[in-house]
């Protein structure tokens, strides 16, 4: 591949091809791009010694076997499924909207980027799962490492509909009775509900020993607001509409929301919960790397 | 305010468009699908007290610009204070030298102020300008500034009383007759209160009248009049407190009588009075030789000397000669002997004493009384015509009392007979005394007629203290007739009217009495007496010198509103911007 997808514009990636090809491909250019799996630590452990070989890494050699026999052996391990994870995508309708025709909407970004993602832990031979969600659970799918699961976590998060609104802390609160084993839960949402409730359901499954992950997802158009001289906004998952003139209220808009990421960010960190905020114009690799 | 464009005006209703259009655009927005309509809500909510000042601001500005621009096509001439050119001006400059502005305050002449307060408006003129100068008599004087600045110079305090109501009505009518931009009159005056009681001045549209502020108020006495009659002189005082609240104290005056003429002897005698009353100074008149006398009432020197002195005459006249007929009747025979006896008549035929009986001697004076009988007023009527005499008995009149304001000693005697003297020509002069308002002592040339008889049947008067000096005044003084002393404004003296070789009457000058009060007139009241606060002003000497040709300074003020215009746009601009 002459360029590096992970590093592409979102919208420009998503024309190649559907999510497989997409994930795939970016994927490919991200491991390329760090060179060694972005999660090594975790998931490895030793079984046995042989004799070196040139070309083997000198940080897999055995300095204390070097240092008492003068010969060189280097260690074997043999990688281990003991992290799960599991991916939880928000499908609600607010999730189906782009600020123009030429971006991707945050759920199609959405469902890339946990293609993505779940290939990579798949790839290192972690339980991988996804769930859906929107005001309730939409899909479940388990966390396995056997062969397929990527492709069954591809097929659902295109089996899943637009949902309707959000209610996440009952989808938060329903994951935790299924993740039994401590993991990672990574979110992927646009965290347009109540603040205070999800954070609880969040913060429970930290306290349940879990690695938790939340990736706030929003178009560019939702932060800097822009539109006709005067218009009536509505709320696709409510009643909720309001008439502005977006020229007038930009300013204080923007700064609204400047302060609800900052709200969520420090929240997050005070719970010790990952916060990214992402929006849907970020390269796909640059959305990865900031898991590592 | 004036606009050269007044027709623009017509744009202000331009100035409405703002508000039309913020009403008109209320139309239903479109509707669009925006997810984080929760933070739009909330910034709303923190920026709609903002956002509604805004609005407000703008439509204030552009509305006031819409109003500015509109109003500077107008062409709108603003009038100016102070300095700076003015249009051409008819002017009036009334500097009011009357008796009074001869007053010494603080020091100074109060006619030395006014000269300066009417020399500053007439150095603020120009040769666009029409000027006029009046003075106490009343004359309007045109000319250049150079010319009225030399007459102002040579002004000094006048003998005149000036009229201030009517000054200003006359030089009102003349600035609005002239066809100038502006039209104003300046009076530069001691503002007396007397100055200001003839009402008020019918000041045309258009004319600005500037009082002077007058200064402090000082007391002042003054003779008002000195009035010579049978053996007294009255000497009425006039005058004001300082700010006319003092209550005035009794003052000396002094009268001389024959000064100069120590020939004829010289009479000094000394009274008090007090202001705004009168004292009677009696004078032995035995003791001056018939003719005529001048003298002179004076007073103690004070802050207005004008009104100090004031001259006088009376003539004393020779002992009438007099014959009483035997129907002149018992009680006159007995005043005429008692007057003889007193030296105030002598035996003669100069003057005819008679009871209508017999026809008045054509060539001497004569007093006829009505005949005892009826039936010969008829015959005694025929007497008269046939001398001239207009005047006849006709019926009898009612009883009643005698009014004589020119022979006090006759007033509120009783009448209880009497006929009605008919026929004159009703003149004033001619009838002397009255009963109910009918004729009852008249006079026709040297022919003097009663209404009634001397006699206590007819009249209580023969009884009466009076009756004695209404005797010796009738003879003497009525029956030869009083020559006549007038007074006018002017200068102090006493002028002489003459016919022939006799001396006939005598005219006394001197100041108005009113110009002894030198109470100033309250601003409220001037203005008033100047037509109105709309029309006039009573200002102090800066805002005099302010105001004066205030009225046409002008200037047009749409470059500044153009400016105004611009920074309005302007602030709409950032407002529009800045504020979002």
């Amino acid at each position: 591949m002459a360029q590096r997808l992970d590093l592409l514009d979102p919208a420009e990636v998503a024309r190649l091809g559907g999510i497989e090809i997409v994930a795939e491909g970016v994927v490919e250019g991200f491991l390329a791009g760090v060179h060694r799996s972005p999660f090594r630590g975790f998931s490895v452990e030793f079984t046995e010694h042989r004799a070196y070989q040139a070309g083997d890494e000198l940080r897999y050699l055995d300095w204390r076997i070097l240092g008492r026999s003068d010969r060189l052996f280097v260690k074997q391990f043999e990688e281990e499924t003991n992290l799960r994870a599991m991916v939880l995508v928000d499908v609600s309708r607010s999730m189906a909207w782009q600020g123009t025709p030429e971006r991707l909407t945050k759920r199609a970004y959405a469902d890339r980027l946990a293609a993505a993602l779940a290939l990579i832990l798949l790839r290192q031979r972690d339980a991988t799962g996804l769930v859906t969600f929107d005001d309730q659970v939409r899909q479940v799918i388990p966390a396995r490492v056997k062969a397929g699961q990527w492709t069954r976590i591809v097929r659902g998060l295109l089996d899943t509909p637009d949902g309707r609104g959000t209610a996440a802390h009952a989808a938060l609160q329903r994951l935790t009775a299924l993740l039994m084993r401590r993991g990672m839960v990574v979110l992927l949402s646009d965290l347009l509900f109540d603040r205070e409730l999800a954070l609880a359901a969040l913060r429970y499954l930290r306290h349940r020993g879990h690695q938790v992950v939340v990736f706030h997802l929003m178009d560019p158009a939702e932060v800097n607001l822009s539109g006709p001289p005067e218009v009536r906004f509505r709320d696709p998952e409510s009643s909720l509409s309001v008439v502005v003139r977006p020229r007038e209220l930009a300013r204080a808009y923007a700064e609204t929301v400047r302060r609800e990421i900052a709200a969520w960010r420090k929240a997050c960190r005070r719970h010790g919960i990952g916060y990214h905020h992402v929006q849907t114009d970020m390269p796909f690799g640059l959305a990865l790397r900031l898991l590592t | 305010m004036s606009f050269l464009h007044p027709l623009a005006l017509l744009g202000l209703a331009a100035a409405a468009i703002p508000a039309l259009l913020h009403l008109l655009q209320r139309r239903v927005p479109p509707e669009l699908d925006f997810p984080p309509v929760r933070y739009l809500s909330a910034a709303e909510r923190e920026s709609a007290r903002r956002l509604k000042l805004r609005h407000l601001l703008l439509l204030i500005l552009r509305t006031a610009l819409i109003v500015v621009i509109v109003l500077a096509a107008a062409r709108p001439l603003v009038p100016l204070r102070g300095g700076g050119a003015h249009q051409p001006t008819a002017a009036v400059i009334i500097l009011d030298n009357s008796p009074s502005s001869g007053a010494v305050v603080d020091g100074g002449l109060v006619l030395d102020r006014l000269r300066v307060a009417a020399r500053s408006s007439i150095a603020r003129t120009t040769s666009a300008d029409r000027l006029w100068l009046m003075l106490c008599d009343g004359v309007l004087r045109g000319g250049t500034r150079e010319a009225l600045l030399a007459i102002i110079d040579s002004t000094h305090s006048g003998w005149q009383r000036l009229d201030l109501v009517q000054a200003v009505e006359r030089a009102a009518r003349m600035v609005d007759a002239q066809p100038l931009q502006g039209r104003e009159v300046h009076v530069v005056s001691d503002l007396q209160r007397t100055a200001l009681v003839s009402g008020r001045a019918a000041v045309p549209p258009g004319v600005r009248v500037l009082a002077l502020e007058p200064g402090r108020a000082v007391a002042n006495r003054g003779i008002a009049s000195v009035t010579v009659s049978e053996g007294a002189a009255i000497i009425a005082l006039s005058g004001s407190g300082a700010g006319g609240k003092d209550s005035p104290q009794p003052v000396p005056v002094t009268i001389h009588i024959g000064g100069g003429r120590r020939d004829r002897g010289e009479i000094a005698a000394r009274g008090l009075a007090t202001p705004g009353s009168a004292v009677t100074v009696s004078l032995p008149a035995q003791s001056l030789a018939p003719g005529w006398w001048l003298g002179e009432a004076a007073l103690e020197p004070d802050e207005l000397r004008a009104d100090d002195r004031r001259p006088f005459t009376w003539r004393v006249a020779p002992p009438a000669r007099v014959t009483a007929t035997s129907g002149a009747g018992s009680f006159v025979a007995a005043a005429l002997a008692v007057l003889q006896e007193g030296r105030r008549v002598s035996e003669g035929r100069d003057v005819v004493i008679s009871g209508g009986e017999t026809s008045p001697a054509p060539a001497g004076a004569a007093i006829v009384q009505p005949p005892a009988d009826a039936a010969l007023v008829g015959q005694a009527n025929r007497a008269l015509a046939s001398r001239g005499v207009p005047w006849h008995w006709g019926q009898l009149g009612t009883p009643g009392s005698i009014t004589a304001p020119q022979v006090p000693v006759l007033e509120a005697t009783p009448v209880a007979r009497r006929y009605r003297l008919e026929g004159g020509s009703g003149g004033g002069g001619d009838v002397l005394a009255t009963v109910n308002g009918e004729p009852w002592l008249v006079r026709s040339g040297n022919v003097v007629l009663l209404g009634s008889r001397l006699d206590t049947a007819w009249t209580a008067l023969p009884t009466a203290p009076g009756f004695v000096p209404f005797i010796d005044a009738l003879v003497n003084r009525i029956a030869i007739g009083q020559a006549e002393v007038s007074s006018a404004e002017g200068a102090p003296h006493v002028e002489f009217r003459t016919r022939g070789a006799d001396t006939v009457g005598a005219t006394v000058f001197g100041p108005d009495p009113r110009e002894s009060d030198l109470t100033p007139a309250t601003p409220a009241l001037a203005t008033a007496a100047f037509g109105g606060r709309d029309r006039a002003e009573v200002l102090s000497a800066n805002d005099f010198a302010i105001e004066r040709f205030s009225g046409t300074r002008r200037a047009d003020a749409s470059v500044l509103l153009l400016i105004l215009a611009l920074l309005l746009a302007a602030t709409e601009l950032v407002v529009a911007t800045r504020t979002r």
